[in-house]
Order: structure tokens, then sequence, then C-alpha cells
């Protein structure tokens, strides 16, 4: 039979052992490696207005912001922290949709609605072109994404009410 | 394949456009698919089991982190698995505000978030570099602060 003083050392033994126990997970927890949010960008970001859609590549975000009542593509530089023209992209009739960037800035895949159609567009920042991307067979495109060197779509089509997944190479 | 008949939403590609990520639809949720290209074969994952709808995947250079929003009861959550460990990566959220969708650079150093909340969407980016190894296109030295890049 224990008596009260090997009851409080059992007491001390099991909250010393619980408290290794639980230390290291503690510690764990408090020193694990936390994302950093980057400040300074975020603010700008915030700064300009609602925003959806991101797309992430290289030192290139590319997302929908709305401005005026009118959602627009905007393409930031990260390492100037300031967005870049894109002539010849937009409409102010046009909604985009999905837009997808690859790791040089350079093209830009879009989903817009554009006089009643949903269309699949390819921008070539260089050549500030804009170029249809035909779907085989017909469907409707969802929602875009593009390998970081910019060569290959994925896309999300609608067929008939099914969504369904197309690779689409691009020269 | 099988997948004729059921919708797939949500693709990604790697950087190196070897492996592609879907959200196919389940009656146990949206739950998201990796595929090698061009075979078709499915890739493992281990951690994502449970937490579905699963939306918004997006991969690294080689595939080797697949961050996404999964449901871990009433919340959404940004998690990041590493295909090479097995770890499951959870990113903590500021506020109340709640994901929607995402992009993972493909050197796996930042992420790109669009959250709601406060009657408002906003993106946000991260940087992960304390949290992931860089995922880069083979060849390609690695650079650390101070050191110039090729």
């Amino acid at each position: 039979m224990r008596g009260p003083g090997g009851d409080r050392r059992a007491l001390a033994v099991g909250v010393l052992r619980a408290g290794t126990l639980a230390l290291p997970l503690l510690l764990a927890g408090c020193l694990a490696p936390m994302p950093r949010p980057l400040v300074g960008l975020n603010r700008r970001l915030e700064a300009a207005g609602p925003a959806a859609a991101p797309s992430l590549a290289g030192d290139w975000l590319a997302l929908i912001v709305s401005r005026d009542g009118r959602d627009r593509i905007e393409l930031v530089d990260l390492n100037r922290q300031q967005p870049v023209p894109l002539p010849g992209l937009e409409r102010p009739d046009a909604q985009p949709l999905s837009v997808a960037v690859d790791a040089r800035g350079e093209r830009l895949a879009v989903v817009r609605q554009l006089e009643g159609r949903t269309e699949l567009v390819l921008y070539r920042r260089n050549l500030m072109a804009l170029q249809p991307v035909v779907l085989q067979p017909p469907g409707v495109p969802r929602r875009v994404a593009l390998r970081a060197d910019g060569r290959e779509l994925a896309v999300e089509v609608s067929r008939e009410g099914q969504g369904q997944v197309d690779l689409i190479d691009v020269p | 394949m099988g997948w004729g008949s059921v919708d797939r939403l949500d693709p990604a590609l790697s950087g190196n456009g070897r492996v592609l990520a879907t959200v196919v639809r389940r009656d146990m949720g949206d739950t998201v698919l990796l595929q090698e290209q061009p075979s078709g074969a499915i890739l493992p994952l281990r951690q994502l089991r449970r937490q579905q709808p699963h939306r918004s995947p997006s991969l690294s250079w080689n595939g080797r982190y697949l961050a996404l929003i999964v449901q871990q009861g009433p919340q959404r959550q940004v998690v990041i698995e590493d295909r090479a460990t097995g770890r499951l990566h959870r990113l903590p959220l500021p506020g109340e505000l709640v994901p929607e969708r995402l992009s993972l650079a493909p050197d796996g150093r930042r992420i790109a978030i669009a959250l709601e909340g406060g009657g408002r969407s906003r993106v946000q980016l991260f940087d992960l570099s304390v949290l992931l190894e860089p995922d880069l296109p083979a060849g390609l030295p690695v650079t650390g602060p101070g050191e110039a890049g090729p």
C-alpha cells in the first residue's frame, strides 16, 4: 500500500514523464518552419483590388483582378513587384474566367467569355498576339493550366455536361 | 483507363509535363488523381485519404510536391504532399480566410493562394523556402542567398 508521499512521488514522476513526452512535440510545434507571407507584395496586391484565380510560375504571377466593376487579367513581375502591360489581350467586353502563365512570363493561356461564348486563347507577350486554341472535339473550356515551359496546355472542358481534361501541345 | 464516364476537373501539369493532376468526381467526394504522362499510370498519394473534397491541385517542376486544398472537418486547409518523403505539410492561413484556389511555383519556393473572407477575395503569396527543398529541372544548380544565379 502506498502512502500519501508515494502518491505525490508517483504523480510527480507521471507529470515529469508526460512533460518529457510532450515537450519535444510542443517544441516541434513551436519550431516547425512556417511559410512566410510576402508582406510587401501582398499589400500591393490587396491595394490593386479584389483578386482571384492565381497562376504562379518563375518570377511571374498571373491573376484576375476586379476593378471599376470589371474583371481583367494582370501579370505581375514579382522581382519588380509591378504589373506589366499586356497590349492586345484585354477587351472591355471580355470576361476572363481562368488564366495560366509560363515560367518566363511570355505565354498566357486564358479562358474567357466573349459575345456569349466561352473560348480558350493563347497570348504571346513578345508578339503582343492573341491566338485562339481550337478544341477537338468541340467543347466549352472551363479552366486552363500551362506547363512551365509554355509548350503544353491542360484544359478542363465541358462536353455534353461532362467534365473532361484535354492535353494540347503548343508549338 | 476506365475514366471515360467520370467527371474530371481542375487539371494541373508538373513543370516538366510528366505528371498530370486532375480532380475526379467520386461518391466519396472530389478526389485528386495523379498520373504519369504519357503512360497514364496512376501515381500513389499516401496522405490525402478521408480529406475530400480535394480542389485546386498544383504541382512542382518534377511533380515532387503536390499542393491542394482539402477539407478537414468544417474547415478547408492548404496542404502540400512531399511525394519523395511522404510528408504532409499543412499551411496555416491568416485569420478567418478561406482558401479558394492556389498555385504552387514550379520550383516549390512560393505559393499563391486565393482567399475569401470579410466579403472580399484576395490573392496572397507565401515564401516556402524554409519549408520545402527546391524542386528544380535536372541540371540546374541550387543557389542560396547571396549566390549568383546561372
